[in-house]
């Protein structure tokens, strides 16, 4: 058969970057330092966005207020950011591997839904649990709700593209209908909805922190990514190499769980962010994760830092949640990459 | 199939509307024998509605519009399903007709109820249309532009309805007076800021919201021209709060009005920005009673109680 061939060329015609990777393979690292410099200069212009006076001519003279408010509210703002964009990003990565499909990322099979429900349910039962309990219950909740995923998925006879991702969706849509339904019964649809929508808004020094936890499984994911990718190959494919199967898939699992409980907990949710990154990220760079694990946290970094510069510019000095800044860009970067698919298997 | 089900439902139905027309005879009968066949042209929000004087089965989807019943010693007999807070804990009687939630109406439950006036307002505005096929139907909703103007207007409604100007005209009196003291204060009481708090985030409101009435009414200065429009606020960051620094700070906890902690807002604006204002500095953080500001809004007796908090911290 000639399709691999076929698309294999196409790709690299459309893609310049492809291109030129394959000629001048060294260069890539070179691509890596680039990236990083162009975030890192993201992350410098976030410090300096915000509706107190932060300039710099007021740093150098040392002003303290000035400093005061770099380290109280800036700096934590932009780390919260770097840290929920670079996580969320590797965790759609690490599912999209999993279940081998595209089309899948933690909120569209409904691990952030039962994370938020997991929410609910301590803040209706125990509404003065410390952050780690709620923390903790938001993480169990996501545990479950990803297994439940995994298991319908196990059992479904045929796994076409856009089965595994309508399933994901229907399953999210069930879970998310139940905590509605309790948000309402217990009157707090309106919190509800600002757990859905990711905001940085009220990220301070003492109120992010907590963020630090996905950065260790960030890292625990690109460490463990070459299982990700053998086991997405099926359950004997990764026997026959020798590797326990489920356990696995349980680590990746929990990976997923704890970086969405966690995002959700201290930011809200943050949409498309864990679709569109890996895809751009695999478009450009193909299926090896362990290479795409840090271009994925890097675009996935890069991309939250410019929705929260514009969320927080474009109404200045009020300020748009990341969560809908996000929705418009991503939904149209997406659509376009579904249309660019189908373009290319026409 | 179907049919034992209806039936089963329309005799519960008429149940409860027997228990409902039992429950309220008690309170409004003397009135409304004597008035029975008057009836008095309201104009309101969405139109012109002949409504019968002293209308003995009263529907309405407005706590405030209750708490003003209550206030002129009145009873509704059908009320939306919700958790009534203290001053109108009695409707959280199930013995009470509920009519569907405060945005949604039970059409169902409504028309077996056969009520004589059904009073919306903005939450329940949209149903206007099919809430007048079923009974006479009128929308007092209290225009935030010119808050209280509008509630006077709709305060006087009632009291022509329900034949209780005179009532209505004394209570209005004492609120305008409250209003005057309340004024005298603000004038030196430097600026304010309303904010909402709810799952850790801040919203900010300005004159012309629904919490205008600090503003505008009261005369409190405002430290910046926030132009929320409708019911819903900014959305703002703690540097926001820092650089305008007001010098009173009006806060509605949003997570408390539903009955969880009522510490929540306390625990979102314990941080260092917040403690740099003079707000805090001075320990001018009022909060509001997230019921009386968010759920109940502009009534005869809630109205008073606004007033008083927003005074209590001037």
């Amino acid at each position: 058969m000639s399709a691999p061939v076929l698309s294999r060329s196409a790709a690299a015609e459309q893609d310049p970057a492809v291109a030129v990777r394959r000629s001048k393979k060294p260069s890539e690292t070179t691509w890596l330092i680039a990236g990083t410099v162009l975030v890192g200069l993201l992350a410098v212009v976030s410090l300096f966005v915000g509706v107190s006076d932060v300039s710099l001519p007021r740093l150098l003279a040392g002003d303290p207020e000035a400093w005061d408010l770099v380290w109280i509210s800036r700096v934590p703002r932009t780390l919260a950011v770097i840290l929920a964009g670079t996580a969320v990003a590797v965790a759609g990565l690490i599912m999209q591997l999993m279940v081998r499909n595209r089309f899948v990322e933690p909120s569209t099979v409904g691990t952030v839904e039962s994370a938020t429900l997991g929410i609910l349910v301590v803040t209706v039962l125990l509404p003065a649990a410390p952050i780690m309990m709620k923390m903790g219950v938001a993480s169990v909740f996501a545990l479950g709700g990803t297994a439940l995923f995994l298991a319908v998925l196990g059992r479904l006879p045929a796994r076409n593209t856009l089965l595994v991702p309508i399933v994901g969706i229907m399953l999210g849509g069930v879970i998310g209908s139940v905590t509605t339904f309790f948000a309402y019964k217990y009157d707090l649809l309106q919190t509800l909805g600002n757990w859905m929508i990711g905001d940085f808004s009220g990220v301070l020094r003492g109120r992010y922190e907590l963020l630090w936890i996905v950065a260790a499984l960030t890292l625990a994911g690109y460490l463990a990514a070459d299982r990700f990718t053998v086991a997405g190959l099926g359950a004997d494919f990764t026997t026959n190499l020798g590797m326990n199967h489920k356990a696995i898939m349980r680590l990746g699992l929990v990976l997923v769980s704890l970086i969405s409980a966690v995002v959700v907990t201290t930011v809200g949710a943050v949409p498309f962010l864990g679709l569109i990154v890996p895809n751009i990220v695999s478009l450009l760079f193909g299926d090896n994760l362990r290479r795409a694990v840090p271009w994925t946290a890097l675009f996935g970094a890069g991309f939250v830092l410019v929705c929260d510069i514009i969320g927080r510019t474009i109404r200045f000095p009020y300020e748009v949640p990341v969560g809908m800044v996000m929705s418009v860009l991503g939904a149209t970067i997406f659509l376009a990459l579904l249309l660019r698919t189908r373009k290319r298997h026409a | 199939m179907k049919t034992p089900v209806r039936v089963v439902l329309g005799a519960f139905a008429a149940g409860a509307s027997l228990l409902a027309l039992t429950a309220c005879g008690g309170s409004t009968e003397a009135g409304a024998q004597a008035d029975s066949g008057k009836t008095v042209s309201i104009t309101h929000a969405q139109g012109t509605t002949e409504v019968p004087v002293n209308p003995e089965t009263v529907y309405t989807f407005d706590l405030g519009v209750l708490d003003s019943m209550t206030a002129l010693g009145l009873e509704a007999d059908g009320v939306p399903e919700t958790k009534y807070p203290e001053s109108l804990a009695k409707y959280n009687d199930a013995a009470v007709a509920k009519i569907g939630s405060m945005k949604e109406p039970d059409f169902e439950a409504i028309s077996n109820g056969n009520p004589d006036l059904i009073i919306i307002t903005g939450r329940a505005a949209s149903s206007y249309g099919e809430l007048s096929k079923i009974a006479p139907t009128i929308d007092l909703s209290v225009d935030i532009k010119k808050p209280l103007d509008s509630f006077k207007e709709q305060a006087g409604k009632l009291g022509q309805i329900f034949d209780v100007e005179t009532k209505v005209d004394e209570q209005l009196a004492a609120i305008d007076t409250k209003i005057a003291d309340a004024k005298a204060k603000s004038a030196n009481a430097g600026k304010g800021l309303i904010i909402m708090t709810s799952g850790g985030e801040l919203t900010a409101y300005g004159a012309g919201s629904r919490f205008g009435l600090i503003h505008d009414v009261l005369g409190v200065s405002t430290v910046a021209d926030i132009k929320s429009e409708g019911a819903h606020g900014e959305s703002i960051s703690f540097e926001f709060l820092k650089t305008n620094n007001p010098d009173t700070l009006y806060v509605v906890d949003r997570d408390s009005a539903m009955g969880t902690s009522g510490d929540a807002a306390k625990a979102v604006l314990d941080n260092e920005l917040v403690a740099s204002t003079n707000a805090a500095k001075n320990n001018k953080i009022v909060n509001l009673d997230s019921n009386a500001w968010y759920m109940v809004g502009y009534g005869l007796n809630n109205t008073e109680k606004m007033i008083d908090e927003v005074a209590a911290g001037l």
